[in-house]
């Protein structure tokens, strides 16, 4: 055993020597990461978070209606939520939205009180009162959520006035139609009317959002976590490989042959070289993760939980440079697939963007790599998850792990690897 | 016979190592001239300024007329090239090499396909000529960077170390063909640490130590600087020798030195007969057991002792 | 010149013998433009993604589900409550929705119904989602209330004889309610402004340009490792004690890569003209002009860190990395509009920058040689300055 610590020591010193490999290990992904953080801005201090969403409204309804939703907009419910600008000529409101100002101008027509709320003859024929009026949203292409916010609001709001007409529509039709009024009711008609509007009764909601805001953070999604993983485990790949390529350069250059004549056997120089490996990938995934914690402040998460899922990914991946060892013929061959399948799984397994866009197969394929389970990992790390929150990924990259070094050793073994 | 290379003080200093100090001496047309020398002695430092590649500090050499410094361009036309390392490549056939550096050469055409054909058939790459060089073993390989240098059949040879780090028929072969070569009319300049070598190529010798030439001549005159002397070379096995043995052994009378190497104790005398016992006893009166005994004629490596106080492969 | 021609041929023997080399040169870009196209353009579904937990199966959350499938802003995806609430944690989604047991029709009639939602603090999205939801809830629960608002009317002018009767006169109320409510007119309409869009950006044209310029510098800069190799090897030393002239080897080495990476745009670009219908063909001469002047720049920084880089093994490693960073910070991958403003001006000393923008004026603005001119020549001012660095500074040792 001493042995394979021995080798494994001396493996992971050299592999710090190798400025080349240094720069690839450590200059690259933090390069990236910074890279990638600068566009999220996160540098210069623009949170990704949330603002007031800026919004301006046009009233030309004389009645009551259309003051009704400039003061919904106006309420304190939904003071930290809008922005809320009122001005008088709609031709403004919607320059406003053109030069991308405001997410959304809402304009209310005049006459729209009078299209939604029927007079009493109207009632007794079930006829509509007139022209419909329609409130227009104008809303900005460039901010598609933020219109999207005020669109639902004042679809609410206009469904709402449309339960009312409809209410006292269907209340009053009823009653016609089972006898319970006549139109000899007039008068009574005209109270109950009265009554129902100036009561202005809203009907009450039967289904109630039970709002729970969950208990996460309260920071914004922060670019920077789910892309620092993603580059530290995309050129973990590379370091994984690379100690393949050394095994093969070894082989080649005579160290190897040497190694075998003394009294180690094969088993320990090759364990010794998988571990010198690990710990190469180990160190480099620690020194990325302190690092990037310092400068650029990111909270990796729960400290044991953080490690004990480098370890995982770390030996997921050493599986992964070892395959490509076993079935290659020289180092320069693991050396270029080694690199090849760093981009290909950065890629795939979601270093580069977020792949919840992408269609299922694509996410099926994208579970072989280290990467889509270390990122799942480290993001729920990130987000405040403990241990229990990460067995999933945890699992899978043992069993990654496992699954491939056993199949590397057999090939190792047939093609006599290890004996020069 | 004329001149074909003559070099005039030349020094050559870079990173602050001062590896030639001036050193000069000329080549005939038609001869073989090895610089010999231990390792960083000056050598290729040497090799490299009079092929041009690097550009002397000062002092100048002529080869067939031409200046190293002002006429680099035909000086190359003149000289080929045989450098220490592998300088071919590895992703191309034997032909395709030749192909590339007989064009480097400016050869062309149907000229330079039979030069080819020549260089293949007399470096006996013939057969292989259309495999990669990565399939070619270690002789092969030597002997194909020998023929990218002969290709524009230049009137001066450098071969820089040619033999190092190869089996010994590869060798033998390398050796037969430098000979062979000359035969033929070529003139070489050839470096070395291997005395055998030079002894065996070459008419002229210079030997080369720290930058400045300590010796030139025929090998007969260079021993004859060692006079009458004689190498005595006491093996001890597998113990190193102590510098105790050494001195004791200087103190016998007739030793003019006696120097340390390996496993063995090198005594330079004029009267080795008479000196071998007296040495024998000295060891065993020390503890030493002496295992083998060499006597030898003077030569290129007693010079180099005589000369230096080191032998020519510490 | 006939030397450069042997250079060109030795070089390109080299680099193509082995396979792996295809990898670089054709597979991986392709499969980089394909994913970063999302797909081969098949329009996505850009709606909030709601998390929702059907726990009741009724009738009545079926409609629900339903009118929320049919929402503007977002899209339902219902799943077990596990994996929702796992995805909820793990920010996969930011809102989730779970519809209780006892959501049904008969309940509402007589009860008030929660459905609990769960938001992600200080989510736009979340915001959103909620805003959409409650729209939509509001929209089932009305027919029931307001039958249940005809009735209580009814009973103050004349109360019911039997509970048989208010049952009827709900039903019925109920259902012209759902009828109205059907035949509503639409009180609302949305128009889109015609706001100039802040971001120029096609998926597929953007990967398109950006994974050429990101495939092509790299071996371009890779040519450091050129050098290295031959100084490694001693065939450089060799070569210059020839009669072949410096420049000639230098020429000879940095045509063949160019000529190789114009071959590489070309067949890229033929790529996305034929699988992604895009307009490259439109302007060819404005295109070659900007093919070969981002080639030459990527080129002559090869040459310029050649004279820097010591093994081959270096030069790989940086010439992935500086390629890709490069490239990134040029626009390449994400729109160079994303970024602060303050760094898209930062990044105009990169080469990637103006390639792509270039690039964009073909593919994606449609423009011609006039606006691609001024890019072009950036890109040879860099190729100048780069070569004359690398030049002065080419170790030949």
């Amino acid at each position: 055993m001493r042995k394979l610590w021995i080798i494994g020591w001396k493996d992971l010193r050299l592999a710090f020597r190798d400025r080349s490999a240094l720069i690839f290990m450590l200059l690259a992904p933090f390069l990236l990461t910074l890279g990638l953080g600068l566009i999220s801005g996160r540098f210069s201090g623009s949170s990704s978070g949330f603002n007031s969403i800026p919004v301006v409204i046009v009233n030309q309804d004389e009645g009551q209606i259309g003051k009704e939703l400039v003061k919904l907009f106006q309420s304190d419910n939904l003071a930290d939520l809008l922005y809320v600008v009122v001005i008088d000529k709609a031709a403004t409101a919607q320059a406003h939205v053109d030069n991308d100002k405001v997410a959304a101008a809402v304009v209310i027509p005049a006459g729209f009180t009078e299209s939604i709320i029927p007079d009493a003859n109207a009632m007794l024929t079930g006829q509509a009162s007139g022209k419909i009026e329609q409130i227009l949203v104008y809303s900005n292409p460039n901010r598609p959520t933020s219109a999207g916010v005020i669109q639902s609001i004042v679809k609410s709001f206009t469904q709402e006035v449309e339960k009312m007409r409809i209410a006292e529509q269907v209340a009053f039709s009823q009653m016609f139609v089972n006898g319970i009024l006549t139109q000899n009711d007039m008068a009574l008609i005209q109270q109950l009317v009265a009554k129902t509007q100036s009561e202005n009764q809203k009907t009450k909601n039967l289904i109630v959002l039970n709002n729970q805001t969950t208990t996460a953070e309260a920071k914004d999604f922060d670019v920077l976590a789910y892309m620092a993983p993603g580059m530290a485990l995309m050129f973990l790949m590379f370091t994984t490989s690379n100690g393949g390529r050394a095994l093969l350069s070894e082989k080649n250059q005579g160290t190897l042959p040497r190694l075998l004549v003394s009294p180690t056997r094969s088993y320990q120089v090759l364990g010794g070289k998988v571990f010198g490996t690990f710990l190469t990938g180990t160190a480099q995934m620690l020194i990325l993760i302190v690092s990037s914690g310092f400068l650029f402040n990111l909270r990796w998460g729960n400290p044991l939980a953080v490690l004990l899922l480098v370890i995982v990914a770390v030996f997921a991946a050493v599986g992964w440079g070892l395959l490509i060892t076993a079935f290659a013929k020289t180092p320069g061959q693991v050396g270029t697939a080694g690199s090849a399948l760093m981009l290909l799984f950065g890629i795939l397994g979601g270093s580069f963007f977020s792949l919840s866009n992408f269609p299922t197969w694509f996410q099926m394929v994208s579970k072989i790599t280290p990467n889509a389970w270390g990122l799942d990992g480290f993001t729920r790390l990130a987000s405040g998850g403990t241990l229990a929150d990460i067995v999933t990924p945890l699992c899978a990259l043992l069993i990654m792990g496992v699954v491939l070094f056993a199949i590397s050793i057999v090939v190792f073994n047939r093609r006599n690897v290890m004996r020069v | 016979m004329s001149f074909i290379l003559e070099v005039r003080d030349l020094v050559k200093d870079y990173d602050g190592v001062h590896a030639v100090k001036g050193i000069s001496f000329d080549i005939t047309e038609g001869e073989i001239f090895s610089l010999l020398g231990p390792n960083g002695a000056g050598k290729t430092t040497t090799i490299s300024v009079l092929s041009t590649l690097y550009k002397a500090t000062s002092g100048d050499a002529l080869i067939g007329g031409f200046s190293v410094k002002q006429q680099p361009q035909e000086v190359r036309k003149l000289i080929g090239v045989v450098p220490q390392e592998l300088a071919i490549y590895d992703e191309l056939t034997g032909r395709e090499n030749l192909s590339f550096w007989g064009q480097m050469y400016d050869l062309a055409g149907n000229t330079l396909k039979k030069r080819i054909d020549e260089v293949l058939e007399q470096t006996g790459l013939t057969e292989k000529a259309n495999q990669r060089v990565k399939t070619y073993s270690g002789g092969m390989k030597r002997r194909l960077n020998i023929g990218a240098g002969l290709l524009h059949k230049p009137k001066l040879l450098f071969m820089d170390e040619p033999t190092v780090g190869i089996d010994p028929q590869s060798r033998r072969a390398i050796l037969d063909s430098v000979k062979e070569l000359n035969r033929q009319g070529m003139t070489v300049l050839y470096t070395t640490h291997y005395m055998e070598e030079a002894q065996e190529l070459s008419d002229r010798v210079g030997i080369i130590d720290h930058g400045e030439l300590i010796a030139l001549g025929t090998q007969e005159e260079l021993t004859r600087q060692v006079g009458e002397t004689e190498s005595l070379v006491l093996h001890l096995g597998d113990t190193d020798v102590p510098e105790t043995l050494a001195a004791a052994v200087r103190d016998i009378p007739g030793v003019l030195q006696a120097n340390i190497s390996d496993q063995s104790v090198t005594i330079i005398s004029p009267a080795v007969e008479a000196v071998l016992p007296l040495a024998v006893v000295k060891a065993n009166t020390l503890g030493y057991k002496i295992r083998t005994v060499d006597i030898q004629e003077p030569n290129l490596e007693a010079v180099f002792l005589k000369l230096t106080g080191r032998a020519l492969r510490d | 010149m006939k030397k450069i021609l042997t250079i060109v041929l030795k070089d390109t023997i080299i680099r193509f013998s082995s396979l792996s080399e295809w990898l670089f040169f054709l597979i991986l870009p392709i499969i980089f433009t394909i994913v970063l196209a999302g797909g081969t353009g098949a329009p996505k579904d850009t709606r909030i993604i709601l998390a929702v937990t059907d726990l009741a199966e009724s009738p009545l959350s079926a409609q629900l589900i339903n009118e929320l499938e049919n929402s503007d802003v977002v899209r339902p995806d219902v799943k077990e409550l596990e994996k929702a609430e796992d995805d909820l944690k793990s920010r996969k989604v930011s809102t989730m929705l779970v519809i209780p047991e006892d959501f049904s029709l008969e309940n509402l009639s007589s009860r008030e119904l929660r459905i609990d939602f769960y938001q992600l603090p200080n989510s736009l999205d979340a915001i959103a989602s909620e805003q959409a939801v409650q729209e939509v809830i509001s929209k089932i629960s009305s027919s029931v209330e307001i039958a249940q608002n005809s009735v209580a009317l009814a009973e103050q002018v004349h109360p019911f004889s039997s509970e048989r009767d208010r049952q009827a006169y709900f039903n019925t109320a109920m259902k012209q309610a759902q009828e109205e409510i059907k035949n509503a007119p639409q009180r609302m309409k949305v128009q889109l402004a015609a706001t100039k869009a802040e971001i120029d950006y096609d998926p597929q044209a953007n990967s398109s340009a950006g994974q050429l310029i990101t495939w092509v510098f790299i071996p371009l800069i890779g040519i450091s490792g050129m050098f290295a190799f031959e100084r490694q090897k001693g065939t450089l030393r060799r070569v210059l004690v020839t009669p072949t002239v410096k420049s000639t080897y230098l020429i000879g080495t940095i045509l063949g890569q160019v000529f190789w990476a114009l071959v590489q745009m070309a067949l890229l670009i033929s790529f996305g003209i034929l699988v992604m219908k895009l307009h490259w063909g439109q302007n060819i001469p404005a295109l070659i002009v900007i093919m070969i002047s981002s080639a030459l720049s990527a080129a002559a920084l090869g040459v310029m860190l050649g004279a820097f880089v010591k093994t081959e093994g270096q030069a790989t490693g940086l010439s992935i990395m500086i390629g890709m960073v490069m490239a990134l910070l040029g626009g390449c991958w994400y729109p160079i509009e994303l970024f602060p403003k303050i760094v898209g001006t930062i990044t105009k000393i990169l080469p990637t920058r103006w390639a792509m923008q270039g690039l964009l004026d073909l593919v994606l603005r449609g423009q011609g040689m006039a606006a691609v001119l001024p890019e072009a020549g950036v890109l040879l001012a860099f190729a100048a300055v780069f070569l004359i660095i690398g030049i002065w500074r080419f170790k030949y040792e």
